[in-house]
This record gives C-alpha cells, structure tokens and sequence, in this order.
C-alpha cells in the first residue's frame, strides 16, 4: 500500500516536470500537446488560395479533383495548374517557375499541412458523400493567403462530430484504424 | 543476482502450472508423434500452452537475442530523454503530385489488370493489384477459363522477387581469365554486350538452354532465333517430366505431357503424382478436384499411393503407403485384377500383357494392403470407365523403372477409356518440354567443342541437377556463355555476360495456359532498374549480325512482336467479328481468349507391352525418395523468406529440410526428429537431419529438394541442403528416387523449426471428420451440438455481421492463403531462431492433425485465424481496450492503444495472437518496402496483431458501394485469404443477411464452431470433413469425449 502511494506520488511528479518543461521551452505554434492547429508551413510557390477560391471562386474539386473518388484528397498535378497558366499571368516568376518544372517533368514540392499520424485513416470520399463540406474540416480555405491547419485534427475533435446521432456515423475503433 | 531471479521464476512457473486443471487429451487426433506417444517431455511442453515462456527468456544468449532486450530498454530511455529535452515537432511532409497527370492514376485506388505469371510449371491467370503504379499483390483471376482463381503459395509470393534487393541492376561483364578460375564481375553496358555478342553469334554453333517457356510468342522468338543462327534450342527444367513425355511416345507416339481433366473424373488413382501440390499444373487440378467434391450425392474418389507422405497423399480417401520399386505393382495389381482376375476389356486375351502381369498376382501382399481393397479400387476404376483417371509421375516416380510405369498407366487409362475423356493427349502442354535427357545431349556436345555460344534463360542445371552431368565442366569449354539470370546465381557465375531479364511484372509476355486457351502478361511497373527482356534481347542479336527472319528483325521491342504474333498467328483462331485492337482489348481485359481444344481417344500401342519390365523390390535396405516441396518447389525462388517460412504442409517444418524416416525405421535405427543422418547413394553423400513421418512406407528415406542454394540471395543461401546431389545418371537418364540408400546415424542432434507443438487444441471437438457412409447415415447428428449458457449481455448487430464459414472438405492445406494474408497484411517473416520459439507472426495458419495409426496416419488440415468471438475472451482481459468488439461483429485489434500486455494472447483460447517482439519492419531492406500495403498499418515492436478479417478490404467495399448509391452485395467483400484459395474452401459474408453464401453455410448440417462450448461465440464456422472411402468407420463416435459441459 505504502509502495504504491510512493509509485504515484513519484509519477505524478514526473508529469508536472515534464508539462512544465513543455511549457517553459515554449511550443508556441502548438496550442495543444502534438497537435498541429495552426501550422502554416512555407510553401515553394506562395499558392494562395484566397485568390483562386475566393476571388476565382473556382471549385475546389477543380484542382482536388479525385477527392470525390478517393480516400485522399489529391494535390493538383502540375498539368492541372498549367491549363490556365498556360495564358494567366505568365509573366510572374513563380509561374515561371512553375513553368520550367512542367517543361522539364519536374514536380513541385509542396510541404504538407494537415499530418495524420499513420494509424490514423480519414477518408475524404466518405464524407464529401455524406454532404460534409470542406470548410468543415478545413476552415475558410478561400479566404486563406496561406493555408493552415483550422482543426486540431485530434482524435477528440473527430470523435465529437461521429457521435452527434444525426450524424450516423460509425464509433467502431477500426473506423479510423487497421 | 540473475541465478536467483532465473530459479524463483521457474519456481513461480511450475506453482502457476500446478494451479492449471489438467486436460484430457484426445485419443483419436494428434499432431505429431511425441504427442502419440505420450513424451515426457512433450507433455511438458504442451501444459506450459508457449513455446517460449517469458518468465524464462534466456538471459544468457547474450550473443544472439538476448541483447534485443537489453538493447531495448537502452534505446527507450534515449527515446524518452530526447523527448523531454525538446518539444517534437513533427517531421515535414513533402507532397510531391505529379507532373502530368496519368489518367489512370487515382491516389489512394488501386488498379486491378489481367496478367499471367508463370512459375515454371503452371501459367496463373492473375489479377495484378496495383497502387500509385506499384504492383502490391496478385490476385486469383477468379473469370478466367482455367485456372478459376486459383493461386499458389509461390505465386503468391512472387511480388517479393520483384522487389528483392539482391537483383542485378544493370548488364554485367565476367573478366575471365583464360582457365575461368576467377570471377571478377564489372559492369557493361547493352551496346558493348550486344556488339560483342553478335559477332560471336556468327561464328556459328550456338545453343539456347531456356526453363519451361510457356510464352507462344517467346517460342516463336526462340524458333526464330535458332533458324537465323542454326541454333539449338534446349529445354531443361529441375522437375522435368522426362518419364511423363517417354510413356506418352511409347504408348501413344507423341512426345508430350497430355492435360488432365480432374473435373471429370470420379475415381481418380495417383502413383506419387502430386497433384494437388507440385506436380504440372497444381492449381488448376487442385481447383478441378474440389469441384468433384462438393456434392456429396456424387463425391470423387481418390486413392494415393504414395512413397513421400504428398500433399496429395494427404487429401486421399484412400492412401497405401509405398516405395518407389512398389510403384509399378499398384498399376500392375490393379491391371492384373481387372484383365486376369476379371477378364475385362478387350486386351483380355493378349498374350503380351498376361504374361507381363503374371507374375503381379500378389500384388496386393507386397504392397501390405488387403486384396479386398485392391480389388474394390481396381472395381471401382471399371464401374467408372470413361469418368476415372490414374496418374504417376513426379520426381518420387522418376525412377530407373519409370517408363514401365508410365506405359502401364496409360494402358490403365486406354483399358478405362479414360484417353481422350480425363486425358487428354492429342495436343498436350506445350509449355513443359524440360527435359533431363536433352540436357545431357548438350553436355555431350558442349564437351566435344560444338557449342561456341551457350544462351542460357531461367535454367539452373548447376544448381537443379547433379554434379555428375558434367554441365559445370563442360560449360567451361563454352567459347562464350551468356545468362539472363536477375541475380548473380549457380549457374550466372560462369557466364561472360550476365544480361539480366526483366522481372515477370515488368515484361510483356503471353502464355498458353491450355491448349487453345491464350493469355497476356501485362507489365505493371517500368522496369525497376537497367533490365531487358530476354526476347529483345534475342531479337536485338539478330537484328545486329543481321541474320534472321523478316519477322524477327522487323520489330523494336518484343511488345510490337507479341502484338503482331498475336495478329497473325491467334486472332484469326479466336477473333471472329472483331477488330484486332477490338480483340487485343478483349484479351486483356478479361485476361483470356479461346477455349479448350478437346480430342478424342487415342490409340494403344500394344507393342508398347514389351517396355513393361518387372522390378525388383528390395526386401533389406532403404529406397532414396526425392519430392519437390508445395512451398519451395524446384528452388528457383530461393530468396524469398515467406516461403521458407512456410510450414510444410505435412510436417510442419520450416527453414529446413531434412530426411523423413517411418516410425518402424526409426525405432530400427534409434533415431528422433534432429538425430543426425548421412544418406549415402553411390559415391554422393549428404547429411541431413532426421524427421520421424507417420504414414510413410518403412523402406523409404525422402528428402526434399529444393533448399541447398548457395548462390542466389542471402536468404535461402545455406538454408538446408541440395538433394539434387544425390540424384544418378544411369544410361543417359537422370534418375531421382528409388535408388538404393546407405544410412548411417551420426553423432549430434540438430534442431528443427516446426510450428506444430505450440498449436495444441485439447481434447476438444476440434476437427469433425465422418466417412461418406457415416456421413450419410447420420448427417444431423455428425456433430455434438454443446449445451451452452451465457454470462455476458450479448452484442447488438444491427447492420452487418461479418463472420466466415471454413470447409475443411474443400481444404486441401496448400496453403497459398497463408502467404497471400502474409503479402496483404504486411506479415514480417521472423527466421528460425524465433519459430523456434514459437514467434511466428502468421495470420492465419493451417493446422495439421494425424488421425489413425501413425504407421498409416491419415491426414486433415485445418486453416486458422482469429474467430472474431462475440464473448471475446481477449476483450475482457486487455487493460488498456486495445482490443474492442465493434458493432459489426469484428474484435478489432487497435495497435496505437495496444501497450503489449499479452493478456489477450493468453486469454485467446484459439492462439491465434501474434506478438511483435522486435521492430521486424525495420528489418525491411529497400526496395522491399514498396512491397508493403499501404491500407495495412505496419506494426512496430510491443504490439499484439492477428487476423483483421481484412477489415480494409471491408471498408473499401463499403466506400465502393456509398460511391455507387447502392448496398453492398453478398460476395463485394472477399478476404486475401478467400481470393487465393483454389478450392473455394473459405466464404467471408455477411451473418445478418440470411441469404448471403455464408449463411447458407452457416446453416449446413456440417458447420460447427471450434470450442463451442466455451461459448466464445466465434464467427467462424467449419465445415466437417467427409472421406469417401466407402467405409463406415468403425468406431461410430466421430467425436471424442473431451471435457465440456
């Protein structure tokens, strides 16, 4: 009985140390302990999507064209940006950027913004066919100059909305992992 | 310190077993002959219910796998201080989308196309599943004509050999000195290797040796070749069917190997033809078989006699073990019972053949069975006249007396009409024209100095036959020696260029499958690295020494040549009323054209007679038995670890073979499983450790072939030992078995790996087995249906209950699914060492269980995986829900909970729970990696895993029918498992939808669930086993009286 108490005690102090050391080493970009909401990592080309969507008001499954078809939602091939820039706005260098990568068969690499961990599986099909917007998940993404992460994407954060009754959908665990 | 530690565990451990209730076990089935016998140390083993106790890991192996764990701990404290020190932040992800969009290309969706692979033996209508352009796995073609789906454990295992690192990368040079003592390999490039060939072409005397083509258009390519350069093309494969082609010519005069129709046949009479597991075309006779199997109002009958305990042997009705020098008796016998005894047919009064059958009277004595059966067999043949079938073949039948018995067997199926109904000769296999005879025809001409240039393409004869050919001498004689091999092996060490071929998933090719039935081989990825296909290659000499037919030299790529041999030489036969780009379209859309060619009888030769020459059967001494095994067959994938992973399918053995010796011979020579043996035959020696066979004939010694590789990749390098040593030349013929064997017991034990003891289910009803008879006559009351109770509340399924029916009457154990669910699930392969222990990480296995006397055991296989339970007794002992029911009837397995207690292992009374005990994945070596599923998490160290049900494969279908608007249909899901099976023995559905193929199933007088009265409410039902062997058993309890309720 005694060893226990100690035990706990003992862990318990190592958890505020090391929440403390979190926090005093400062994590500024993270609001929540491994989560991401916020992140706004550079990208090569500063695509911004407030122009494109929102000014543009071009369809999102314009350039994400497979996402009705498929688990993920795919980054727009280099050909697709080119059907237009072929004519728009050629004279920027970022297009001309983008304009010698295609010429050559090179890819753009664009630096990822929403992390799943691998255990974790979303499948975007799944709920675009159940009438989940995209700004749901995404925020405002047309009114973004620079993309970042709206939701925490934790696994609360998904967990909330499956469980509202309306909403039917499933709380298996192999849901979301296999 | 650790002494102490070391005693109080054990001390611990015994007191824990002394608390355990003690378990009956069951007389009737048994795994292994320790079990039979009651071993001290057996039963020991079999109550600590692991192989490998972790209160008694062994700390003192520090140099081998105790450092893992200390490594460990070390590790994990680094981990967890770095941790600490600094917030993580997670690494950046770069997302590199394409340049150009391909059309076909949907992340995340995989493409399915129609292909062919062949294995050497038998072409495989498949399914290529490819991801991103990735080949991840092949798929039985469940639509095509004859292979129906089916697949094998090799052919299953052939996405490993796309991706294995050892592969060569590029051409490459040997700087031979002028002895050829040493091998110094460079690297060259196709332009230098192509003129340097091509010159050496025109100087004439240039051979081809190739494996098994079964490509048309790669013939044509070789017959082609041969004319430009007057080149001879020889065949040679390790399991050449010499005795098969040399009877047919005697008998029937056409050199060939005919097609079998087991799906015609009722009665069906192996003389060591392994059919259902290695011999010709397994697949598709294993898929023909099962189809006789089903109804049971007309149920085959099949009766093995059997010198290696065969996978076919173990699926017969009725199986007589026999040596090899007793193989012609059984035909004999049963000719001598049908034209002397009882005076049928019309080859009654042929002088010829009563005095070659007089003096097989006795027959039946000398094969130790009673002439009551003998004569039923030989009745049973007759009464189905037309609808039976005898076959014999097989390396165990390639003997000095094999073309007798072949000659007699063809009589046997003339005398039964069985030509031209189940055999079918008059157009044959075209692919199998290896041959051992011919071999040594090109030895004999390379050693006189008319081969100036040797091509060889997948052909081992280094490797695959004995040293006394001469091939290796002889090949040194060879002005100049160029290989296609993909790895640097046996044979490709002595050659000048080594020109590595294009792997199967690579290529274009096409095959014919049957006669008149055509397939294409579609590539599914760029070639990975500077490879050519061996028929371009061909082409390209050709084309450089400018010698050839038109249509040879007319082409770029071996592409344009297999379109336009198709246009001119299969379109006009099969493409009525189409367009050709219409029926190209077609042909590989879905993945065949054509039809079987059927013919009728042929005629008997009846001076054949005079080849029928008596045997002379040793009473003293052993008989050497060689037998290609269902995992590794001839050897040639010899780098692929799932297979040697493999448990044989008889004996249970992995990463080994070894030397099966009956019960009777090893009391006689005081030897155990791991005694030490050297088998002496002729001047050639090898020592093998022993495994005792129940079932097998007293005077045989078999040994598999196969294992031995030196060369050939690190995985199967030194891993047992190269039988194809012991094999003989005697007259210009390559002989395997029968030969007599000197052994002598050496001192030492040797360990084998076997996967069988730690998989005991006692004394339960686990496998239901009934006779025909039986089954007939009590078919409601096969099973003992438990009274059981429950304590939990019970789940709610309101959608979908997913559950699978398992027919053990269909299984045929050859287990193909067990690496197919290896190739879907991302399943490491663990080597020996931790077999051993007992840590195999399949999924699925198939158990094994021996019934009868052990001196003529009998045999019934069992697949199993995890039951899904919906009491689950895992679920309630996990301390961190890692492992939960979900409310379609799956126990899901979530890793990122799972902390790696192992109480659900230890609570699952199927054992079906695997332990990551290392980080296995990071052993993977590149570009072995691109093998993975992606839609399969790849476990790390610490985690429990089992059998998912394929729950990927269910939310797939689930997103395929939302897609479509649609509910998902019965048979939409199909597991790894379900699609490899050739026998259609699993069925994966849908509980809740009474009309579903499961459930019918579920419904059959047959099915039961194993451990029923646990009442852990598995989902999984099996369906009994029935043998038709025209017998009641004699004990009328099928079932034994373990303890339940």
């Amino acid at each position: 009985m005694q060893r226990r108490y100690f035990f706990s005690l003992f862990v318990g102090l190592v958890v505020t140390g090391l929440m403390s050391l979190v926090s005093l080493t400062g994590c500024k970009f993270q609001p929540g302990f491994g989560y991401n909401q916020g992140h706004a990592p550079e990208q090569p080309i500063p695509f911004d999507h407030s122009l494109h969507a929102g000014k543009q008001n071009i369809q999102c499954q314009y350039c994400h064209n497979q996402v009705e078809r498929s688990k993920h939602s795919n980054i727009p091939a280099l050909s697709t940006c080119m059907n237009c820039h072929m004519q728009v706005k050629t004279d920027s260098p970022h297009i001309q950027k983008m304009r010698e990568a295609y010429d050559k068969g090179e890819s753009i690499e664009w630096v990822r913004v929403h992390m799943l961990p691998d255990h974790a599986r979303f499948n975007h099909a799944a709920h675009l066919k159940k009438g989940v917007n995209c700004q749901t998940c995404h925020g405002p993404v047309e009114t973004m100059t620079k993309v970042y992460q709206y939701s925490d994407l934790s696994m609360g954060w998904c967990i909330n909305c499956h469980r509202q009754p309306e909403n039917k959908a499933p709380l298996n665990c192999t849901t979301c992992h296999y | 310190m650790s002494d102490m530690n070391h005693h109080h565990t054990d001390q611990e451990l015994e007191f824990k077993k002394s608390l355990r209730p003690q378990t009956s076990r069951d007389e009737k089935y048994w795994q292994s002959l320790e079990e039979y016998s009651k071993d001290p140390e057996f039963m020991k083993l079999a109550q600590t219910e692991f192989m490998s106790s972790p209160l008694s890991e062994d700390s003192k192996d520090e140099s081998e796998g105790g450092w893992a764990r200390r490594e460990f701990l070390k590790l994990m404290g680094a981990s967890l201080a770095m941790a600490t020190a600094s917030c993580v932040r997670r690494p950046v992800q770069k997302i590199v989308p394409y340049s150009k969009q391909p059309e076909e290309v949907t992340l995340g969706v995989p493409n399915y196309y129609t292909s062919t692979y062949f294995d050497g033996s038998e072409a495989l209508g498949v399914l290529i599943k490819t991801r991103e352009g990735r080949p991840l796995k092949l798929e039985g073609h469940s639509d095509h004509i004859i292979t129906q789906g089916g697949t094998s454990a090799r052919s299953q295992a052939a996405i490993l050999s796309l991706y294995d690192p050892e592969r060569l990368k590029g051409p490459r040079k040997n700087l031979f000195n002028e002895k050829r003592t040493n091998k110094d390999m460079v690297d060259t490039t196709w332009d230098k290797a192509d003129a340097a060939i091509s010159e050496q072409l025109k100087k004439g005397g240039v051979a081809i040796l190739t494996g098994a083509l079964a490509s048309p258009a790669t013939r044509s390519v070789v017959g082609e070749f041969c004319q430009a350069f007057k080149a001879d093309h020889y065949s040679w494969e390790a399991l050449a069917h010499d005795d098969v082609r040399a009877g047919q010519k005697a008998a029937y005069g056409e050199d060939l190997v005919p097609v079998y129709h087991f799906d015609r046949a009722k009665m069906i009479v192996s003389i060591d033809a392994d059919f259902l597991g290695t011999w010709l075309t397994p697949v598709t006779f294993t898929k023909q078989f099962s189809k006789t199997r089903k109804d049971f109002s007309k149920m085959s009958r099949l009766v093995v006699f059997d010198s290696n305990y065969s996978l076919t042997g173990a699926n017969a009705d009725i199986r007589v073990r026999i040596k090899p020098s007793l193989q012609l008796d059984a035909v004999m016998g049963l000719l001598h019972e049908l034209v002397v005894v009882q005076g049928k047919s019309s080859y009654a009064g042929n002088t010829q053949l009563k005095s070659n059958l007089a003096s097989f009277a006795s027959s039946a004595k000398k094969l130790g069975m009673e002439p009551e059966l003998l004569k039923r067999i030989a009745n049973d043949l007759w009464e189905n006249r037309g609808q039976s079938l005898v076959v014999a073949g097989g390396l165990a039948a390639s003997t000095a007396h094999s073309l007798s018995l072949q000659v007699a067997v063809n009589l046997l199926n003339s005398i039964l009409e069985n030509d031209g109904k189940t055999v079918e000769g008059t157009h044959g296999l075209a692919a199998l024209k290896g041959s051992n005879e011919g071999l040594l025809e090109l030895v004999k001409k390379m050693n006189k100095g008319e081969v100036k240039t040797l091509i060889i393409h997948r052909s081992n004869p280094i490797y695959g036959l004995t040293e006394k050919s001469g091939f290796a001498e002889a090949l040194k004689k060879v002005e100049m020696v160029v290989c296609t091999s993909d790895r640097m092996d046996e044979v490709s060490q002595y050659a000048h260029y080594i020109l590595p071929d294009n792997h199967a998933l690579e290529t274009w090719s096409d095959a014919e499958i049957a006669p008149g039935v055509y397939s294409l081989q579609q590539p599914t990825l760029r070639s990975m690295y500077d490879t050519r296909s061996v028929q371009l290659g061909l082409m390209t000499w050709a084309f450089l020494a400018k010698q050839g037919p038109q249509r040879l030299l007319a082409y770029e790529t071996f592409y344009d040549y297999l379109r336009n041999f198709w246009k001119e030489e299969i379109f006009p036969k099969y493409g009525k009323g189409l367009s050709f780009d219409a029926f190209w379209d077609k042909a590989l859309q879905e993945g065949y054209v054509g039809e079987e060619k059927n013919a009728g009888a042929r005629g008997f030769k009846a001076e054949s007679l005079t080849q029928i020459k008596n045997v002379k059967s040793l009473d003293e001494g052993y008989e050497l038995v060689l037998y290609p095994t269902v995992q590794l067959g001839d050897g040639s994938q010899s780098n692929i670890a799932w297979l040697f992973e493999l448990p044989d399918p008889i004996t249970k053995i992995t990463w080994d073979n070894y030397v099966s010796v009956s019960l009777a011979t090893a009391q006689k020579l005081n030897v155990k499983d791991g005694s030490l043996m050297k088998l002496e035959v002729g001047e050639d020696s090898l020592e093998l450790p022993v495994h005792v066979q129940p079932g097998l004939h007293d005077g045989v010694l078999a040994v598999a072939v196969g294992y031995g590789r030196m060369m050939g990749g690190e995985v199967g390098k030194g891993v047992g030992k190269n039988a194809y040593q012991l094999a003989q030349v005697v007259n210009g013929k390559v002989i395997h078995s029968g030969l007599p064997v000197k052994a002598t017991v050496l001192k030492g034990t040797y360990k084998l790996a076997q996967t069988q003891q730690h998989h005991s289910m006692e004394g339960r009803q686990i496998i239901v087995e009934a006779t025909l008879k039986d089954y007939e006559k009590k078919k409601e009351h096969l099973i003992h249906r438990h009274h059981t109770w429950n304590i939990w509340s019970g789940h709610q399924y309101n959608g979908n209950k997913w559950g699978m029916a398992i027919d053990l009457n269909s299984c045929t154990g050859c287990s193909a699914c067990m690496v197919a669910c290896q190739s879907e699930n991302n399943i490491p392969a663990v080597g020996k060492k931790y077999v051993m222990q007992g840590r195999e990480m399949h999924w699925i296995r198939v158990d094994r269980y021996f019934t009868g006397s052990p001196e003529n055991a009998e045999t019934v296989f069992q697949p199993v995986m995890c039951q899904h339970c919906d009491n689950a007794p895992c679920e309630t002992v996990c301390p961190v829900l890692a492992t939960v029911h979900t409310d379609d009837g799956l126990n899901a397995m979530v890793y990122n909970r799972c902390v790696g207690t192992r109480y659900c292992a230890n609570n699952c009374p199927y054992k079906v729970r695997r332990f990551n005990w290392f980080n296995y994945a990071k052993l993977i070596e590149k570009p072995m990696h691109m093998a993975l599923n992606p839609d399969v998490t790849v476990r790390v160290r610490g985690v429990m895993e089992k059998c998912t049900f394929c729950v990927h494969r269910i939310s797939q279908a689930k997103d395929k029918a939302r897609q479509e608007d649609r509910k998902l249909r019965d048979g939409d899901i199909k597991t790894a498992c379900q699609t490899a099976c050739p026998t259609d023995a699993i069925v994966f559905g849908d509980m809740n939808d009474p009309e579903s193929k499961l459930s019918k199933r579920f419904k059959d007088e047959r099915a039961y669930a194993l451990l029923e009265e646990w009442h852990a409410a598995p989902a999984v039902r099996y369906m009994a086993k029935i043998r038709n062997n025209g017998q009641e058993s004699k004990s009328a309890e099928t079932h034994n009286k373990g303890e339940h309720a």
